[in-house]
C-alpha cells in the first residue's frame, strides 16, 4: 500500500465516490449502491442472456432430429428460436430501461455507459486494479460502484456488446419479418451494408462468444472480489447495499 | 518463307494477315489470325485464348468437397462435366466407392449434357456457318415441306402451313429492319450453298431446337436441382431415392423417374427425326467442302468415359473408348494413362504463364499456374491494343498440353476416330452407315464436316446410352438398392494426411482431366486440362501446332474479309474458351 | 412499316387487350400532364416504336447466364429475341464475327443513343491493365465503358456482373470487379444468381418492356419482385425446419423423406432468390427439392464463407479458417484456463497474506 491511513480521505477513496459516500464509508460499513431497478434488471438481463446463449448456440447447431408429432405441430426448433426471440425482446427492452435508469437513477447507474477516460485519477486506479489482479498489489481498494476494470469490462462487453447483439440480432430478425415490414425498413441500410446475410449470422454468432467470455470473467471476478476484496459483491447485487469489511477510509 | 512444323504442317506468314476478334458463336473469348496467300488460301493460323480467371489458383487451400462447385463454374455451357471430373478426382484421392445408383444417375446426367450441348452447338452456334436465314425468305413452303418429309418422314412438324408460319414470322422480323442476332451477317457470301428450302427448314429447326433444349436439361433439374450448374456430391449424388416408402414425394420417386424417362424419349426422337437428318441434308450440299481436317486423322486422344460400374475407370469398363492414335496410324491404338508423368505434360513457352525454366513440361499433379502476360517483339499495336499478335513469343492464355510430346485433337471426332480404330462395334456401324448414306469415303470423316457429323452420331448414341442407364437404375431399385451416397469418408477426419487423385471425363468437347493433391484436408494443388486446352493449344517450343491452327491451314476463303470459312472450321470444334484457360 | 413488331405488339403478346392498351396510354398522358388529345399520339408512338435494342457483352464468365436465358419457358427465349427485343450484339449467339460484329455494336450505339439496354454477363478484370480479358485486341473493360456510355440502363446478369462471382473469390487473381464498381453513372439492375433463373431474367426484361419503367430495386440494386425474400421464407421444407427435423447425413432416412437440409449447410436462410417459388427449368425442381442445400449462389461473395456444407461457416472475411464456434470454444478455453490459474494463485496468495499478516490484522482489529 502506497497511501497510509494518514492520507486525506477525500482524495484517497477511489472510484466515483461522492463526498457523502466518503463520509459514509469512513463512518459505516454499508452503503446503498444498486437501486431496485438496477438489481432487477441485472438478474433479468443475466437470465435472458443465458437463454440467448443456449438457444443461440442451438440455432447454430440444432439438437438431433426428433420425431414426436406431425411436423407442423412438433415445432421443436421453432420453440428454440421462439425462446431466443422472446429472450431477445426481454433483453432489449431491459437494456432500454437500463439506459433510462442511467438518467434518473443514482450516479452509480451511469458508470456502465461512460468511461471517464479524461480523468487522470481514473487511469491511475485502472493501473492500480491491474496490479491488484496481477498480484502486484497486496491490498485492493474500496469502491462503492464498479472497480475501474469492471467498469471497462461492463462498458465493452455489455454496453457495446449488447448493442452489437441487438443491432445484428434485430437485423437478422428483420430478414425473417420480411421486406416491407417496419423493422425491415429500419434494418435495410444495415443489411445492404453487410451484403451477404451469412456474414451477419457469423458476426452475431461470434458476438455470443464475446459475451460468454465476459460472463466467465465477470462471475469469477465477482466471487473472487467477494472473498478477497474489502467489500461485498454478490450480495450487493441482491440487496443493493455494499458492505465494507473494514473502516479504513480508502 | 515456308516453315515445316515437326508435326507435319507447312506454315507461311508471307501473305496478308487477317484478324478475327472476337470470334463469335463460341463460349468465351478468342482471337484468330491467319495469313492468306494471293489466292485467298490460309497458309498460317494463330489462335489465341484471350481470357483467364485463375480457378486453379483460387482452389488452393479450399475444402476438396467444395471443389466441384468452383470447377463447375469453369463453364456454364458444358455445365456439370467439370463438377463430375472434380468429384471423381476427390473420390479417387480418398478411395471412395460410389453406389451403383449414383453411377447410373451421373452417367445419365453426363450423357444428357452431351446431347444438350451437341444440339445447342449444332443449331445455335454452328448452323449459321452453313445456313442462311435471310435466304430462307425466298423458299417455297410447300417445297420445304416436301424436303422435310423426304429427309425425315417421321418428323411431325412438316406441313406447308407450318413452314409458311415460320417464314412469315421471319419475314416480319427481317422487314422490321432490326436484324438482331443476324445483323451484319455474311448473307451474300457465296460460301453459303443451301437452296432456300433447306435454309428455311434449318432455320425452323433452329427455333425448334431452341424450344427443345430447355426440355432436355430437365433431367439435370430433377437429379441436380437446376440447370445450368446442377448440384453434385463427393461420394455419390445429392438426390436421395425413395420409390416405395414413406415420404417418397421428398425424393426421386416414380413421378420423377417417369419424367426422366419421357425426356430421354424426347432426346432420342429429336436426334433421329431432326438432328441426324439435318446434318445429312446440310452436309449433302457441302460435300465438296472437305477442309478442316488438321490433326484429326493424325493425332487423336480420348480418355474414355461412361463407366458401366461406378469408380472403375479401367478401359474395359468404359462405354466410351480410351486410347490415342498418333502419326496417322489408325491400325494401332495406344494405351493412355493419365497418371503417368511421361504421358501428359503441359508447357507454357507460348502461353502467358511462367515456369521459371524454358521448355519445361509439367505433369498436372505437379502443375503450376503463374500468370505472366508478355507480348513478343513483332507485335503490331500496343500492349493494350493488339493489332497483330506475335506468335513466336507468348501469345495465348491457353497452356499447351501434350501427350508423349504430341499435340492432340480431342472431342467427338477424336473419340470416334479412336473408337473406330479400336473396332468399337456400335461406332463402326454408325460411321459406316453414315458414310454409305452420304456416299463418302472414310477420309471424308477427317474434316470440318466430319467433326460436325461425329457430334451428331454421338448425340444419337448418347440417347440410347441414357436409356441403358435409366433401365439399369430402375432395375437396381427394383432389386432393393435405393442408396445414392457413400458417406464413410465424408468427414475430413477420416482422410489421410496427404492424398492425390485424378478425375477424368469425356466432356462434350473432348477429354477432360482434373488432378488434385490434398493435404491436411485442404486442396494443396488443383490442375485441370480441358478439351479446349488440347484443341486450342498454342505452339510448343519445338514448333508443333495444335488442332485449331492445323485445321485452318490450306482452306480457301471466298472473301478473305468475311471469315465464314474460319468460323466454320473453328466452330466445328465447338471451342470453349472459359474452359480452355479456366 | 406495319410489318414491324412494335411495342404494342409486345403488349398484345403479353395478353394486354386493345382496351387496356388505350387505357395505359391515357394514364401515361395523364402522368405526363398532357391532355386527352395526346392519347392517340402516345398510342401511335407506342404502336410504331421499334423493339428495344439490347447489347449483351461478356467479360470474365462461364456463359451459364446466357445458357440459363435460353432456357426460358415463359416467355420462350425465341419470342424474346424475335419479338420483344432486338438483340443487336451478343458474342455468344450473333452471326457476325470480328470487325463485322464490332460494327454491329457501334451502329446500334450510334443509332439508339440513350435508348438501348446494355446487358452485362461476367465482369471486367482490372489487373494486368485489363488484359486478363481481351476482346478486339483490347481490355474488356474498355468495351464495357464504351457500351455503357450511351446506354439507357444496364442489367448486370448473374453473380459475376453483380458481385464478382467465382473469379473474384479469394485471392481474386485477376482483380475481377463487378460492373457497378466500374460504371458508376448509370442505373444498374443486378440480377444475381449463378446463374439467375431463366424466367427471372426474361421476367426482368419483359417487365421493363411491358410497363416501360425500371423495376423497383432494393438497396443492393436487385429487382424487389424476385429478390426480396429468402429461399428459406418460401421453402416447402420449412415445416421440417420448424419441427427440428433435419437431414443428419447424406442419403439417410430423413433425406429420403425430404427433411430440412439446414444441417447439411443449406444457405436458404441467408439467400435472397426466387428458387423456392419460381423454381428452375419451368418449375421442375430447385436445388433443395433435389436434395442438396442451397449454396447461396445469388449472394455477394458466397464462395468465401468456408465449406458449402457448414451451417456455422468459417470467418474467412476476417481471414480466419475456422468458424465462430471453434474460435469461441478456443477463446473460452483460454479464458477458462486463465481463470483457473488466477483462482489458484489467488487462493495461494490469500493464504500467504493471512499467515504473514495475522498479527497485524489482529492488531488493527483490536
Ligand atoms: C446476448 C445476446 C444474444 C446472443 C448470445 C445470441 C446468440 C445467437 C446465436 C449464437 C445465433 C446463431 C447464429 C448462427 O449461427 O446462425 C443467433 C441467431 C439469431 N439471433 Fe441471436 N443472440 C443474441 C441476441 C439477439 C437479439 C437481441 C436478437 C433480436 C431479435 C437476436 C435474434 C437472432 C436471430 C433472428 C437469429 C437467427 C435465427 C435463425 O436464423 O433462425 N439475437 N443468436
Ligand atoms: C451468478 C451470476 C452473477 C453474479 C454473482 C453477478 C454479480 C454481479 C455483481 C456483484 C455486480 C456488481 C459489480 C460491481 O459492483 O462492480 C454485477 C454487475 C453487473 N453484472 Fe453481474 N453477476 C452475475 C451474472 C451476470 C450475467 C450473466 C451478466 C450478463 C451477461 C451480468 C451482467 C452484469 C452487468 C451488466 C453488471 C453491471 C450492472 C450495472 O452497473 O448496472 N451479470 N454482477
Ligand atoms: N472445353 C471444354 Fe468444356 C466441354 N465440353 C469442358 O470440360 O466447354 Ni465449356
Ligand atoms: S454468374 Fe455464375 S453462372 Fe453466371 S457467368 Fe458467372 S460463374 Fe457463370
Ligand atoms: S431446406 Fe434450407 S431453405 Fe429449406 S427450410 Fe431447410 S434450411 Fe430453410
Ligand atoms: S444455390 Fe442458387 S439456385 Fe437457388 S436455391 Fe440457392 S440460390
Ligand atoms: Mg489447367
Amino acid at each position: 500500500m502506497t497511501r497510509g491511513a494518514t492520507a486525506p480521505p477525500a482524495r484517497a477513496l477511489a472510484g466515483d465516490a461522492t463526498e457523502a459516500d466518503r463520509a459514509t464509508v469512513a463512518r459505516r460499513t454499508s452503503v446503498y449502491v444498486y437501486e431496485v431497478p438496477v438489481r432487477l434488471w441485472h438478474w433479468i438481463n443475466a437470465a435472458a442472456i443465458i437463454v440467448l446463449c443456449v438457444t443461440g448456440y442451438l440455432i447454430g447447431s440444432p439438437p438431433p432430429t426428433m420425431i414426436i408429432a406431425e411436423a407442423t405441430h412438433q415445432f421443436v426448433f421453432g420453440y428454440i428460436r421462439f425462446a431466443h426471440f422472446a429472450a431477445a425482446m426481454i433483453m432489449t427492452v431491459g437494456f432500454f430501461g437500463r439506459i433510462y435508469w442511467a438518467f434518473v437513477g443514482n450516479h452509480h447507474s451511469k458508470q456502465m455507459f461512460m468511461l471517464p477516460v479524461w480523468k487522470r485519477s481514473w487511469w491511475a486506479e485502472v493501473w492500480h486494479e491491474v496490479k491488484w489482479y496481477a498480484f502486484l498489489e497486496r491490498t485492493p481498494k474500496k469502491y462503492v460502484g464498479h472497480n475501474p476494470l469492471a467498469q471497462i469490462a461492463m462498458f465493452f462487453f455489455m454496453t457495446v456488446g449488447m448493442t452489437f447483439m441487438i443491432v445484428t440480432g434485430f437485423a437478422l430478425y428483420a430478414e425473417g419479418a420480411g421486406a416491407g415490414t417496419v423493422l425491415h425498413t429500419i434494418a435495410a441500410p444495415f443489411l445492404a451494408w453487410i451484403g451477404n446475410s451469412q456474414v451477419l449470422h457469423s458476426i452475431h454468432h461470434l458476438g455470443m462468444w464475446f459475451i460468454v467470455i465476459f460472463m466467465m470473467i465477470h462471475i469469477y471476478a465477482a466471487i473472487r472480489e467477494d472473498i478477497m476484496s474489502r467489500q461485498s459483491m454478490v450480495s450487493t447485487m441482491i440487496s443493493g447495499t455494499r458492505t465494507f469489511k473494514d473502516d479504513r477510509p480508502d | 518463307m515456308v516453315v515445316q512444323t515437326p508435326n507435319g504442317f507447312d506454315l507461311d506468314t508471307a501473305g496478308r494477315r487477317i484478324v478475327v476478334d472476337p470470334v463469335t458463336r463460341i463460349e468465351g473469348h478468342m482471337r484468330c489470325e491467319v495469313n492468306v496467300d494471293e489466292n485467298g488460301v490460309i497458309r498460317n493460323a494463330v489462335s489465341t485464348g484471350t481470357m483467364w480467371r485463375g480457378l486453379e489458383v483460387i482452389l488452393k487451400g479450399r475444402d476438396p468437397r467444395d471443389a466441384w462447385a468452383f470447377t463447375e463454374r469453369i463453364c456454364g455451357v458444358c455445365t456439370g462435366v467439370h463438377a463430375l471430373a472434380s468429384v471423381r478426382a476427390v473420390e479417387d484421392a480418398l478411395g471412395i466407392q460410389i453406389p451403383e445408383n449414383a453411377n447410373s444417375i451421373r452417367n445419365i446426367m453426363e450423357l444428357n449434357l452431351q446431347i444438350h450441348d451437341h444440339i445447342v452447338h449444332f443449331y445455335h452456334l454452328h448452323a449459321l456457318d452453313w445456313v442462311n436465314p435471310i435466304n430462307a425468305l425466298r423458299a417455297d413452303p410447300k417445297a420445304t415441306s416436301e424436303l422435310q418429309q423426304t429427309v425425315s418422314p417421321s418428323h411431325p412438324l412438316s406441313s406447308p402451313g407450318y413452314f409458311r408460319d415460320v417464314q412469315n414470322r421471319l419475314k416480319k422480323f427481317v422487314e422490321s429492319g432490326q436484324l438482331g442476332l443476324f445483323k451484319n451477317g455474311y448473307w451474300d457470301n457465296p460460301a453459303y450453298k443451301l437452296p432456300p428450302e433447306a435454309d428455311l427448314m434449318a432455320t425452323t429447326h433452329y427455333l425448334e431446337a431452341l424450344d427443345l433444349q430447355k426440355e432436355i436439361v430437365k433431367i439435370h433439374t430433377i437429379f441436380g436441382g437446376k440447370n445450368p450448374h446442377p448440384n453434385w456430391l463427393v461420394g455419390g449424388v445429392p438426390c436421395p431415392i425413395n420409390v416405395h416408402g414413406d415420404g417418397a414425394v421428398g425424393a426421386i420417386n416414380m413421378e420423377r423417374l417417369n419424367m426422366v424417362s419421357s425426356i430421354i424419349d424426347k432426346c432420342i426422337e429429336f436426334n433421329n427425326n431432326v438432328y441426324i437428318p439435318d446434318v445429312i441434308a446440310i452436309a449433302g450440299f457441302y460435300k465438296s467442302w472437305l477442309y478442316g481436317g488438321g490433326l484429326a486423322s493424325r493425332f487423336a486422344l480420348a480418355y474414355g468415359d461412361v463407366p458401366e460400374t461406378g469408380n472403375n475407370f479401367d478401359a474395359a469398363n468404359m462405354n466410351m473408348v480410351r486410347g490415342a492414335v498418333i502419326n496417322g496410324d489408325l491400325s494401332t491404338v495406344h494405351d493412355v494413362d493419365v497418371r503417368d508423368p511421361e504421358q501428359i505434360q503441359e508447357f507454357v513457352d507460348h502461353s502467358w504463364y511462367e515456369y521459371g525454366e524454358k521448355g519445361r513440361g509439367l505433369h498436372p499433379w505437379d502443375g503450376e499456374t503463374t500468370p505472366h502476360f508478355e507480348l513478343g517483339p513483332n507485335l503490331k499495336g500496343t500492349p493494350t491494343n493488339i493489332k497483330e499478335i506475335d506468335e513466336n513469343a507468348k501469345y495465348s492464355w491457353i497452356k499447351a498440353p501434350r501427350w508423349r510430346g504430341h499435340a492432340m485433337e480431342v472431342g467427338p471426332l477424336a473419340r470416334y476416330t479412336v473408337a473406330y480404330a479400336s473396332g468399337h462395334e456400335d461406332v463402326v456401324n454408325q460411321v459406316d452407315g453414315l458414310l454409305r448414306t452420304m456416299d463418302l469415303p472414310t477420309e471424308a470423316l477427317f474434316s470440318t464436316l466430319g467433326r460436325t457429323a461425329a457430334r451428331a452420331l454421338e448425340s444419337e448414341w448418347a440417347g440410347r446410352m441414357q436409356k441403358h442407364f435409366f433401365d439399369k437404375l430402375v432395375t437396381n431399385i427394383k432389386n432393393g438398392d435405393e442408396s445414392t451416397a457413400n458417406i464413410e469418408k465424408w468427414d475430413p477426419s477420416t482422410w489421410p494426411k496427404e492424398a492425390k487423385g485424378v478425375g477424368i471425363a469425356e466432356a462434350p468437347r473432348g477429354a477432360l482431366g482434373h488432378w488434385i493433391k490434398i493435404k491436411d484436408g485442404r486442396i494443396e494443388n488443383y490442375q485441370c486440362i480441358v478439351p479446349t486446352t488440347w484443341n486450342g493449344t498454342p505452339r510448343d517450343s519445338k514448333g508443333n501446332i495444335g488442332a485449331f491452327e492445323a485445321s485452318l491451314l490450306n482452306t480457301p476463303m471466298e472473301r478473305p474479309d468475311e471469315p465464314v470459312e474460319i468460323l466454320r472450321t473453328l466452330h466445328s470444334f465447338d471451342p470453349c474458351l472459359a474452359c480452355s484457360t479456366h | 412499316m406495319d410489318q414491324i413488331e412494335t411495342f404494342y405488339d409486345v403488349m398484345r403478346r403479353q395478353g394486354i387487350t386493345r382496351r387496356s392498351f388505350m387505357k395505359y396510354c391515357s394514364l401515361t398522358a395523364a402522368a405526363l400532364g398532357l391532355g386527352p388529345s395526346f392519347v392517340p399520339k402516345i398510342a401511335h408512338a407506342m404502336e410504331t416504336k421499334p423493339r428495344t435494342p439490347v447489347i449483351w457483352v461478356h467479360g470474365l464468365e462461364c456463359t451459364c447466364c446466357s445458357e440459363s436465358f435460353i432456357r426460358s419457358a415463359h416467355p420462350l427465349a425465341k419470342d424474346v429475341v424475335l419479338s420483344m427485343i432486338s438483340l443487336d450484339y451478343d458474342d455468344t449467339l450473333m452471326a457476325a464475327a470480328g470487325h463485322a460484329a464490332e460494327a454491329a455494336m457501334a451502329d446500334t450505339i450510334e443509332r439508339y443513343k440513350g435508348e438501348y439496354i446494355l446487358a452485362v454477363e461476367g465482369n471486367p478484370p482490372l489487373a494486368e491493365d485489363g488484359m486478363f480479358c481481351i476482346t478486339g485486341g483490347k481490355p474488356f473493360v474498355e468495351k464495357l465503358r464504351y457500351a455503357a456510355k450511351d446506354a439507357k440502363a444496364i442489367i448486370s446478369w448473374g453473380a459475376c456482373a453483380s458481385y464478382g462471382c467465382v473469379q473474384a473469390a479469394k485471392p481474386n487473381p485477376t482483380q475481377a470487379t463487378p460492373v457497378h464498381k466500374v460504371i458508376t453513372d448509370k442505373p444498374i439492375i443486378k440480377v444475381p444468381g449463378c446463374p439467375p433463373i431463366a424466367e427471372v431474367m426474361t421476367g426482368v426484361i419483359t417487365y421493363m418492356l411491358t410497363f416501360d419503367r425500371m423495376p423497383e430495386l432494393d438497396r443492393q440494386g436487385r429487382p424487389k419482385m424476385f429478390y426480396s425474400q429468402r429461399i428459406h421464407d418460401k421453402c416447402y421444407r420449412r415445416p421440417h425446419f420448424d419441427a427440428g427435423q433435419f437431414v443428419e447425413s447424406w442419403d439417410d432416412d430423413n433425406a429420403r423423406k425430404g427433411y430440412c437440409l439446414y444441417k447439411m449447410g443449406c444457405k436458404g436462410p441467408t439467400t435472397y432468390n426466387a428458387c423456392s417459388t419460381v423454381r428452375w427449368n419451368e418449375g421442375v425442381s430447385f436445388p433443395i427439392q433435389s436434395g442438396h442445400g442451397c449454396i447461396g449462389c445469388s449472394e455477394d461473395g458466397f464462395w468465401d464463407h468456408g465449406s458449402f456444407y457448414d451451417r456455422v461457416t468459417d470467418l474467412t472475411q476476417f481471414g480466419v479458417e475456422a468458424n465462430a464456434d471453434k474460435v469461441g470454444f478456443a477463446a473460452a478455453g483460454v479464458v477458462g484456463g486463465g481463470i483457473a490459474l488466477h483462482a489458484a494463485v489467488s487462493a495461494l496468495k490469500s493464504a500467504q497474506v493471512k499467515s504473514q499478516s495475522k498479527p497485524t490484522v489482529q492488531n488493527e482489529e483490536a
